[in-house]
């Protein structure tokens, strides 16, 4: 008993009308072990965590899914629960206007006499809360948390179920660095306990820092299932895309033409509660990228949102588009002038999500496309149908919904709604967010091409490596401040950091300005 | 993007489970609002054959109009997610004026007409402008505007009954309800109508093709007309057996046409669907949702000066209780025609059609002459009825 198993999934087949989605997935899981499932958007993943937690029936399926070595007949999620998985999705799922103690309690209150012991329960959460680590006062609604700390919320609400089998859907998509630390250290302490997590995640370096093995999915199979502590990460990419990436960050360096966007000493008062922005400078020129880096809170997507009229008071600063003042403005506003904004929450401001791939195409672009109010319906699907192909989107049509398609895709048909509205400054903030390798490198080449058209390409990123790879030039943000400013070559993933945090050694602050 | 392989295979895509199951609930709503319709009719028709009769029918078109057009309305406050109760007082308030202006003042109807309509959308730009701007719910503005409005209209008509003409002379107003197309111009006015309906599914069905987008077989449209055929044939006969087409229904097909255009071919139609569907990517998104809100109301004002014009000719004259409750019918309109009370989705053939349900029941009740307790009773439980199955049936889809 050398190989002992806790969950097995054996040739699993489902179909969907016109769609098989998965053509045969194999793959095991041993107690205590941390087994991450890699592979592109669509790839089957989604569907595989749904076959195992319940969501698709037993029976809706072809194969076996065995627990302990007998098949597991879990026709709704509640069974999954009942047999020991629980599943963390992307998505939080918690009421915002509850405490942190009701949120992990919530549908278990422990109650005495029907009534709900708030001490014992808020004691428990407590209690829950240390045994992981964690610093969250259980009494705080989860409002008032930030994102990231409402995730490791979610997971110890999960955990609080006595599960066997945690199945972890990019737990850390939202997650700072740090609280990533504190939940890769979650997970490790759980392997002791003898829980088996099954942990997705398009961030091969966590996968490699905290798998013991890896299954790569691509089109629906199983392609490989390796020991993580062998693996390489341009393995692991070659067998998720089927072929070698060969350069991550294709970033083409074009010569800067005259200068885009001018922002001077703009200060921003934000919302009540909200880190305003103090005293902040930059220039974006024609051809150029500018990389916006920070930690979550330093004001990165305010800055942009600020620009774009749709955050905060202007206190003092000057902004100028192409050598013209711009007043204070609207998105509506913003986007005839020519600056066009992707928000790094697509889904929240993105996209309309019950309606067509074309519906939101064209949403941002539809003044062009009018006469008297009038849409012209062969314009516009010819600028849709041309966007569509030319950035690739996988989907059956331009009216399948836009809600139906994977993230990668959704992506792409909000950068596609923002380059239709044919922009001078186009802001991308985290693009590259929860979208697999592939898709990331064609967002990247997408930003060669705005810069190689004379558009001056503002890029707002978590992630040091991509700000390093994508950009000429890198402003870091602390605390609604400059924390350091940098030209391509001249940075490295420490100073980053260090002027991420307010202790700007190798800045040069000032220089851009002449 | 010549590192990545650029044709991947189609399961790429993930488990296309969008239309079918969304087509589904929009079938099961289409086919059980028939049942309901027909049912409606059969109970009515058996328990009085005089709801079948000509003139029964003829009324039925006259009320059917007043509900669809403030219905119409309510669908472009609906789909960018608000909500307007006011319209019922407005509608009495607007028909109490202009029956205050034509029968004490002695004013020109036509003038009468055009003062009161520039009050209404005025009023109306500015419950929408309070509600984006000040961020008021659209509920509790309109919940005030139900109550100033009723108040105001008793006070204009001082709580009497103010007759809409003087004497037996018919003015503009009184004829938008008892003026009737003659024979011959109702059937070519019909045929016209048909011709129209026929071209723009044909350059539709066209367009589609060029588009390379999936359409209904030739025998789908081809049936699909032959039943809009029947169907204006059918109205146009029962009509001349009474006095011909009345001349609300022509408004309302005006109003019908209008309406549609606006919400499926123009910016601002789009807008409102988007708003409805969400509103901060929309605002993202560059949709100027402030003015698109307030622009909705404005034409509901319109329409609610329109409706009220209507309701009072009907009425023959402005009494305190004109008007009442309309708001709500219009709402059940609305959602029994599958609109999404939650925004985004809506059409103009669904609500004619739940306006039709909707006034059905009310002129049969009324011709069996059932009390109004139950008349009340019947609203109510249609309208719970209808939101009932749009929280249903949103689920499914």
């Amino acid at each position: 008993m050398a190989e002992l198993v806790v969950l097995e999934a054996h040739h699993i087949i489902k179909r969907f009308p016109g769609v098989v989605a998965l053509k045969g997935v194999t793959f095991d899981l041993r107690p205590g072990e941390v087994h991450a499932l890699c592979g592109e958007n669509g790839a089957g993943k989604s569907t595989l965590i749904k076959v195992l937690s319940g969501i698709h029936p037993y029976g809706s399926y072809e194969g076996d899914v065995l627990l302990g070595g007998e098949i597991a007949e879990m026709r709704t999620v509640k069974d999954a629960e009942l047999l020991g998985i629980a599943v963390i999705y992307q998505e939080l799922a918690s009421v915002p206007e509850m405490t942190v103690a009701e949120n992990i309690f919530l549908g278990r209150e422990p109650t005495r006499l029907g009534i709900i012991d708030r001490l014992k329960m808020e004691d428990e959460a407590r209690k829950l809360l240390r045994r992981f680590g964690i610093e969250i006062n259980p009494d705080l609604t989860m409002r008032d948390l930030g994102v990231g700390h409402q995730q490791l919320v979610e997971i110890v609400k999960a955990l609080a179920k006595n599960g066997r089998v945690l199945i972890l859907d990019e737990p850390t998509a939202a997650l700072s660095e740090s609280e990533v630390q504190i939940l890769l250290q979650i997970l490790r302490d759980l392997k002791t306990q003898g829980v088996s997590c099954i942990y997705i995640s398009h961030k091969l370096d966590e996968v490699l820092a905290i798998a013991d093995r890896i299954t790569i999915l691509r089109d629906g199979q199983s392609i490989t299932t390796m020991e993580a502590a062998r693996a390489t990460k341009s393995e692991i990419i070659r067998h998720m895309v089927g072929r070698e990436i060969q350069d991550l960050f294709p970033r083409r360096q074009t010569k800067p033409g005259e200068p885009m966007l001018t922002v001077r000493n703009l200060s921003v008062q934000g919302p009540p509660g909200a880190t305003g922005l103090r005293n902040i400078s930059f220039e974006v020129r024609a051809g150029e990228v500018l990389g916006i880096g920070g930690l979550m809170g330093a004001g990165r997507s305010e800055l942009l949102m600020h620009l774009f009229g749709a955050w905060g008071k202007r206190i003092s600063g000057s902004v100028d588009l192409a050598g013209e003042k711009l007043p204070t403005i609207t998105p509506d506003r913003a986007i005839s002038d020519g600056i066009v904004l992707v928000s790094e929450d697509r889904k929240r401001y993105g996209l309309v999500l019950e309606k067509s791939v074309g519906f939101n195409l064209s949403l941002s672009s539809l003044d062009r496309m009018s006469r008297m109010g009038l849409i012209d319906p062969t314009g516009e699907h010819a600028e849709n149908q041309r966007m569509f192909d030319s950035l690739r989107i996988k989907a059956r049509d331009m009216e399948a919904l836009v809600g139906k398609l994977s993230g990668g895709n959704q992506q792409k048909v909000v950068l596609g709604k923002a380059l239709m509205t044919r922009p001078r400054v186009v802001f991308l903030d985290e693009p590259t967010r929860g979208i697999d390798v592939g898709a990331k490198v064609e967002v990247y080449q997408l930003v060669n091409r705005l810069t190689d058209a004379g558009q001056a390409v503002v890029l707002v990123s978590s992630e040091l490596p991509e700000l390093l790879g994508m950009t000429d030039r890198i402003l870091m943000l602390h605390a609604g401040e400059v924390g350091g400013t940098f030209v391509r070559g001249e940075a490295d993933q420490e100073k980053l950091l260090a002027a991420a945090l307010g202790q700007a050694i190798g800045s040069l602050e000032g220089k851009e300005q002449a | 993007m010549t590192t990545v392989s650029p044709t991947e295979p189609a399961p790429e895509m993930l488990p296309y489970a969008g239309p079918p199951a969304q087509q589904r609930g929009v079938a099961l709503r289409n086919f059980s609002m028939t049942i309901a319709l027909v049912a409606i009719w059969l109970f009515f028709g058996v328990a009085d054959p005089a709801f079948l009769g000509p003139r029964n029918l003829s009324n039925l078109a006259v009320e059917l109009s007043i509900t669809a057009v403030l219905s119409l309305g309510m669908l472009l406050i609906i789909v960018p997610g608000h909500i307007d109760l006011s319209i019922g007082s407005g509608v009495g308030l607007f028909g109490g004026i202009v029956a205050v202006l034509i029968f004490n003042r002695s004013w020109p109807a036509p003038v009468a007409m055009a003062l009161t309509t520039v009050i209404a959308v005025a009023v109306w730009l500015g419950m929408g402008a309070l509600i984006v701007r000040q961020r008021i719910p659209a509920f509790i503005i309109t919940l005030a505007g139900l109550l100033i409005f009723k108040g105001l209209h008793w006070r204009v008509i001082g709580s009497q009954t103010i007759p809409i003409q003087i004497g037996a002379a018919p003015n503009l107003v009184s004829l938008l309800t008892t003026w009737f197309l003659p024979p011959l111009a109702g059937f070519a006015l019909m045929a016209a109508v048909w011709a129209v309906i026929a071209w723009s599914e044909v350059r539709s069905r066209q367009r589609r093709i060029s588009f390379g987008l999936s359409v209904d077989t030739r025998e789908v449209m081809i049936s699909r007309l032959v039943l809009w055929a029947q169907g204006l044939l059918l109205f146009v006969l029962v009509c001349t057996q009474y006095r011909g087409i009345p001349l609300s229904a022509v408004i309302l097909g005006a109003v019908a046409v209008a309406v549609y255009v606006i919400s499926q071919h123009t910016r601002f139609g789009r807008y409102l669907y988007a708003i409805g569907g969400n509103e901060e990517a929309a605002l993202i998104s560059g949709v100027p949702v402030n003015k698109v809100v307030i622009a909705a109301f404005g034409i509901m004002g319109l329409l609610t000066a329109l409706g009220g014009f209507m309701q009072t000719a009907y009425a023959g004259s402005s009494t305190t209780t004109i008007g009442q409750l309309l708001e709500l019918d219009a709402i059940a309109a609305c959602v029994i025609g599958g609109t999404s009370l939650k925004g985004g989705r809506g059409t103009v053939l669904g609500v004619i059609f739940g306006s039709l349900i909707m006034a059905s029941l009310l002129n049969g009740m009324t011709l069996m002459a059932i009390s109004p307790e139950v008349k009340f009773i019947a609203r109510g439980a249609v309208l719970a009825l209808a939101v009932w199955m749009d929280v249903k049936l949103a689920a499914k889809t």
